[in-house]
């Protein structure tokens, strides 16, 4: 049965190509190598490339000496906690980070991860618990913790809270820490918008909450910039409320593979854990593959599908918490950019494995562009 | 003292078998059982815990008796999971949507729960009574289709308001909420903990007292002797899971009224699995569910002081579980010895009567 | 092991008894299913043992294949005194049992059928092919070892169970009701295997209460009746009526009292009752039931087990829905209503007392107190309830009164029905039901499975109350009973009622020809035909303590 199946794909991908070659026929008298505006060797009809980026990368290296020897660094994780290969455990890396450079004693930090299925009075004594024992900052990872911030952090005035993808109203002693993930999403969306063979490209998303829906708008909107014609597929794993969808890679799979049925070749992937069926699908089928949230194409737990990982999407959740972890130190966290986004680096594209190398200037031409804001992207998907 | 023995005395041996295995995994992964235990007892003094234990264990009551109608008898409504989830949602959809003056706004919120969750248990209530489909796998599948339908009707397409990265009903209007008893900074306990307390005293009234109650228990004990009996089984059938789904339905109550004032897509879920467990720990009794739901809320809150001693909380998981699995086992043993000790107590007086039964008046009619 | 492959020549001559069972007493909390069983089974000769159901026959055959422990007696197996902990230790003496409900995987073949669990003897491959085979030629059953179960009839599964015991090597098996799934044809092909298999030295305990079949096939039948062993005859000897006699016990003094109290206020009028089989096969198990029971009348339903009676009596109370035909009751206060649609509640309420032939599955809540079972059935009505509402005190004192009038032996009103034994159950049910003062009382085995004192108590209460102008619908296998209480009685036979007799003047023996369907006719008046006492039936059961047999269901 499930050999019978792969084999139509097999069959539906063979087919596929036979079609790009088609085009590849017609198209050869005009090959070029993507610099003009009648498209590349197969694939897309190009948009006009736009001109080279002249921002270099801002960064965060340029590291001045701050000490936090003095601070008490609380974490709370989302469910999954360190180690979940997604968002927790880039907010850990950003600890580990604090802890190396910045000199926050490790006895001084406590770290604490949510239950599955808690209700909202464990978060609060959660976060309770961290600040009556006098940890500050707090970091909150996930906006599941906004509510349970909103309730406690008037009550610890002194004490400074982050959270991670959320913004809490009214509590000015609460610092949010969210992401343009559209606008890194959007550089996801031009690379696959290259690198289609068919012209015709996918998105995974693993629950269908709002934050994923940025990830889709910007790919989908990176996308027809670079490629006004493109074919764009787009399906989450489950609906919001399910969060299954970050942690099913079975389902994960068969959504990609219906994908490149319909003719796909490139999936970009927002689902969490379940991102490695995405990837599995993929080899299967060889179409490409774009990472999310950290450089998936070095993650130890989908290092068998590294070779279809063209790029990521990379949210630098270490890179905030570790900047807040440094504010808080220099006592002033009003540096902090408001979105961590493309101009902060706090966004970004992936160059591990090669693959998108040839491609480099167009990227960050872009990026440059969404930089001096001469593209506006948006973070929900539809017209 | 046959009470004791009888009713307390299993719940508390698997309790302490259930505390051995817990020490007995601690130990083999480093820890120390009595730190732990110190902890999560400690906890208890902490902060908001006690309320929250209250508070958590109001809503574990409600599923718990939910669970516990139908198990009276003998019908595995496994579904209220879904049918909280459904009450809850429609109820803060159309507590969002209304304005109506306070105390009269939260009773309707109330009011359409309940009736809400009875809508979804009539589902499988009638499937079962007009087709005979197996309400355990009726109601399983209709809990998967429940986190559709909540999913749908959060979403922004349906009735969901954005509230940052999360999506939710509209929020209840004051006039909906229901004002809790505050503990100053200890928390404040749900007003609808009361609630749960009147549905508990309720379902001990109907089920003791009512003719209702009677043809339930009867019909859970034997079909057969309750058919014979004149008890109408597709009846009993369809307004115990309609009752089952209405309180499923109340289950999020005490939380939306007195917390959350909107359903979230991160509102948790799984209510009505705790359901299932506490209702097996107080064998359907009001009283002994609510022990369970406070001995479950207590091992849930506790558990977050775990982390401080450098346990991992998840061997609450294990302890629960232990729980569940040992008061079944205990409770069926102990009802066995009942039962034996019981026929040997009638057989002695029988005996100590004069003679077996029988056997005078055998001679006179028992002779060839 | 090997040990069962030595052959034993035909006619071995004088080997001691296959069997020996002496003393059997098995006692269940508050009942005793087998009281002090004596058994001889011969070597190599086919042994049935006979009994009404609920007799006690299973609960024997249990503790003979080690599944039940005797509370007292000793088992001797080819001379040798044994005790068996489980059935591994009665296959490993050569012990076999085929039980009614064929215990094969459907989804294997007969060959792994008959090696599975029993893979140590002879491994599962070629060698045990073989031995299967040999087995099947010798015996002369005839198997295809690949075939698959789920394509075999009934009878060739019964072959492989057979088999199985025999791979096991048994010597000595034991068949619970074999032929009940057979077709004549097949049985007479089984009996033919039995004969043959017969003359190699097996020995059979053959389960039945089929007397024409006990005759045609064994060579010693052991009857027994509420518990005990009645007696052993020769079947060939004697007939299948001395058989039924000592089957039902006819020798028991029947409980007469000939002044009539029948009235002609008709109570129960049944009209053209029809009820189709529920397997759906369009058999008619009640075929155009007409009958009429009166005030003041006891009406007895005789009949052979499985002719309709249970069917009748669940129409009659609403617990199955007829396919036709009507039903009227007239109340005591002298209002008649139809029943035909109303449910099993409402028919209560018109009138009806019942008192169920299977008190645990259909009269008691055996985990509840006495007091809650006094509600039972009675769930509307005062004293026990108030309409919506139950009347606990009401119910507490009502139970305090039958306990007391019934003379059900219990230290109070709270222990749990399931302690009491079977006739202070019994005696608690019918007290029950006749405490709302019904107008009709039905009235199936009344007395089964209960000891003689609660028998008499039942029976006098049963009269008494028909005395006040109570109709009785009696069903019963006990033609004593029947005889005894009944004022009409009518012959059921394949869901009709084929034929009426008088209680006055019938004998048991004349009803158990009826009720085999020999004669439409009964014989009211005297008939010479009477023979004297069966064989065996001079061993009295009076000195049974206490003959429940319920206790066998038990297990």
């Amino acid at each position: 049965m499930r050999r019978r199946m792969r084999g139509l794909v097999v069959t539906a991908v063979a087919l596929t190509s036979a079609l790009s070659l088609a085009s590849c026929a017609r198209d050869t008298g005009t090959q070029n190598n993507g610099a003009g505006n009648t498209g590349n060797k197969t694939g897309c009809t190009l948009a006009p490339k736009p001109p080279a980026a002249s921002t270099t990368a801002s960064s965060s290296a340029q590291d001045e000496q701050v000490d936090g020897s003095k601070l008490k660094v609380g974490l709370a994780y989302d469910i999954g906690g360190r180690g979940d290969a997604s968002f927790n455990d880039a907010a850990a890396a950003g600890l580990d980070m604090a802890i190396s450079k910045l000199g926050v004693s490790k006895d001084n930090t406590k770290e604490l991860t949510a239950s599955p299925q808690e209700s909202e009075d464990a978060k609060q004594t959660r976060l309770r618990q961290l600040a009556s024992e006098g940890y500050s900052p707090i970091i909150t990872v996930g906006f599941a913790y906004s509510d349970a911030l909103k309730a406690v952090a008037p009550q610890f005035p002194d004490t400074k809270f982050a959270i991670v993808d959320a913004t809490v109203d009214g509590a000015p002693n609460v610092t949010p820490l969210i992401f343009a993930e559209e606008q890194g999403s959007f550089l996801a969306g031009v690379a696959a918008a290259y690198k289609s063979k068919s012209c015709h490209i996918g998105f995974v998303g693993g629950v269908e909450t709002p934050l994923i829906k940025k990830f889709e708008a910007g790919y989908i909107q990176g996308a027809k910039a670079a490629a006004p014609d493109i074919k764009i597929e787009s399906k989450y794993l489950t609906p919001a409320g399910d969060n299954s969808g970050f942690q099913d890679p079975p389902k994960g799979n068969v959504v990609a593979k219906g994908e490149i049925d319909a003719g796909a070749d490139v999936l970009y992937h927002a689902s969490g854990a379940s991102g490695k069926g995405v990837f599995e699908a993929a080899k299967t089928a060889n179409a490409l593959a774009i990472g999310v949230d950290s450089d998936q194409y070095n993650q130890a737990t989908v290092a068998d599908f590294k070779d279809v990982i063209m790029t990521s999407m990379i949210k630098r959740v270490d890179v905030a918490v570790y900047d807040y972890v440094k504010a808080v130190a220099k006592g002033d966290v009003s540096t902090l950019p408001k979105v961590f986004d493309l101009k902060s680096d706090g966004v970004g594209y992936s160059t591990s494995g090669g693959k998108v190398d040839d491609i480099k200037d167009v990227l960050d031409g872009y990026k440059g562009q969404i930089v001096d804001g001469k593209i506006t992207v948006k973070d929900t998907p539809g017209n | 003292m046959n009470v004791v023995r009888g009713k307390l005395l299993p719940p508390v041996l698997a309790i302490v078998f259930a505390a051995l295995l817990c020490s007995i995994a601690l130990l083999v992964s480093g820890g120390n059982p009595a730190s732990a235990l110190t902890a999560m007892v400690a906890q208890v003094g902490e902060g908001t815990t006690a309320v929250d234990i209250v508070n958590s264990a109001s809503v574990y009551y409600l599923a718990g008796l939910a669970v516990a109608i139908g198990f009276q008898m003998n019908l595995f409504n496994i579904g209220v999971e879904g049918q909280y989830r459904v009450g809850a949602v429609v109820a803060a959809i159309v507590g969002g949507a209304i304005s109506l003056p306070a105390g009269l706004h939260a009773a309707v919120i109330i009011v359409v729960a309940a009736l809400a969750g009875a809508a979804y248990a009539a589902i499988p209530a009638i499937l079962k009574v007009t087709r005979g489909v197996n309400e355990v796998i009726a109601t399983i599948m209709l809990n998967a289709i429940a986190a559709g339908v909540v999913a749908f009707l959060i979403s922004q397409d349906a009735f969901g308001v954005l509230r940052g990265n999360n999506i939710g009903t509209a929020e209840i209007a004051e006039t909906g909420w229901v004002p809790g008893i505050s503990f100053g900074s200890n928390g404040t306990v749900f007003g609808l903990v009361l609630l749960a307390a009147a549905v508990g005293v309720g379902y001990w009234v109907m089920m003791n007292r009512s003719r209702f109650g009677f043809e339930l228990r009867a019909s859970g004990e034997s079909a057969t002797a309750a058919s014979a009996g004149g008890v109408n089984a597709k009846r009993m059938v369809l307004v115990a899971m309609l009752l089952s789904g209405a309180m499923a339905g109340l289950v999020t109550m005490p939380e939306l009224l007195g917390r959350d004032h909107t359903y979230l897509i991160t509102s948790p879920t799984g209510y009505g699995f705790t359901g299932i467990a506490v209702a097996l720990l107080g064998r359907n009794h009001p009283g002994g569910v609510a022990l369970g739901a406070l001995l479950w809320a207590f091992l849930d809150k506790s558990a977050l002081a775990l982390d401080n001693v450098g346990v991992p909380k998840e061997i609450v998981t294990i302890m629960q579980g232990t729980i569940v699995l040992s008061v079944v086992v205990a409770y069926e043993i102990v009802r066995r010895l009942e039962l034996a000790a019981e026929q040997r107590r009638v057989g002695r007086q029988n005996s100590g009567n004069g003679g077996a039964p029988g056997q005078p008046a055998g001679a006179s009619a028992g002779g060839v | 092991m090997s040990s069962s492959a030595a052959p034993v020549a035909a006619g071995a001559g004088e080997a001691p008894p296959a069997v020996v069972l002496s003393g059997i007493t098995k006692r269940f909390p508050g009942v005793v299913a087998n009281s002090d069983v004596h058994l001889t089974v011969r070597h190599a000769e086919v042994h049935a043992l006979c009994g009404e159901n609920g007799a006690g026959k299973s609960t024997l055959m249990k503790i003979l294949y080690g599944m039940q422990h005797p509370d007292e007696g000793t088992i001797e197996v080819n001379g040798a005194p044994v005790r068996f902990r489980s059935p591994t230790d009665a296959i490993r003496a050569g012990i076999g049992m085929v039980h009614q409900h064929f215990m094969l995987a459907d989804n294997l073949t007969v060959l792994e059928n008959v090696v599975l669990g029993a893979e140590r003897l002879h491994g599962i491959g070629a060698r045990a092919r073989r031995r299967l085979v040999e087995l099947a030629e010798r015996t002369g059953m005839r198997v295809e070892p690949d075939a698959l179960v789920e394509r075999l009839g009934v009878a060739d599964r019964q072959r492989v169970e057979i088999l199985k015991v025999l791979y096991r090597g048994a010597r000595i098996i034991i068949l619970d009701e074999p032929t009940a799934v057979l077709v004549p044809q097949e049985v007479d092909e089984l009996f033919d295997t039995l004969r043959g298999m017969r003359e190699q030295g097996y020995t059979f305990l053959f389960i039945s209460h089929k007397l024409d079949e006990v005759r045609a096939i064994a060579d010693s039948v052991t009857v027994i009746r509420r518990g005990t062993t009645v007696g052993t005859a020769d079947p060939k000897s004697v007939s299948s009526r001395q058989l039924a006699e000592m089957m039902v016990g006819s020798a028991l003094p029947s409980p007469e009292t000939r002044e009539s109290t029948v009235t002609d206020q008709v109570v129960l009028r049944v009209e053209g009752l029809s009820l189709l089989a529920e397997d759906g096969s369009g058999r008619a198990v009640l075929d155009g039931i007409d009958l009429v029971v009166r005030s003041g009348e006891v009406l007895g339903i005789a009949g052979v087990e499985g002719n309709g009676q249970t069917e009748l009596v669940e129409t009659v109370m609403g617990m199955r829905h007829a396919s036709s035909g009507r039903v009227w009751l007239t109340g005591r206060d002298g209002t008649t209503r139809e029943l035909t649609n109303l449910t099993t509640l409402h028919r209560r309420e018109a009138g009806i007392g019942y008192v169920p032939e299977d008190r645990h599955r259909h009269g008691l809540l055996l985990t509840q107190p006495l007091w809650l079972n006094r509600v039972l059935g009675h769930q509307t009505r005062p004293p026990v309830s108030r309409g919506q509402w139950l009347d606990l005190a009401g119910a507490k004192q009502d139970t305090r009164r039958i306990v007391e009038e019934f003379d059900v032996r219990t230290p109070g009103i709270d222990v749990a029905a399931a302690a009491l034994s079977g006739g202070n159950q019994q005696k608690l049910v019918v007290g029950r039901e006749l405490s709302a003062d019904p107008a009709l009382l039905i009235a199936s085995h009344p007395t089964r499975g209960v000891d003689v004192g609660a028998q008499a108590l039942i029976w006098d209460q049963i009269r008494a109350a028909r005395a006040g102008g109570l109709a009785v619908l009696l069903i019963s296998a006990d033609l004593d009973e029947l005889i005894g209480l009944s004022d009409t009685i009518k012959v059921m036979f394949r869901g009709r009622l084929v034929a009426d007799a008088d209680p006055a003047s019938v004998t048991p023996e004349e009803l158990g020809s009826a009720m085999t369907g020999a004669t439409t006719d009964v014989p009211t008046g005297a008939h010479g035909g009477s023979t004297s006492d069966g064989p065996g039936t001079g061993s009295s059961t009076a000195d049974s303590e206490v003959a429940d047999s319920e206790g066998g269901e038990r297990g």
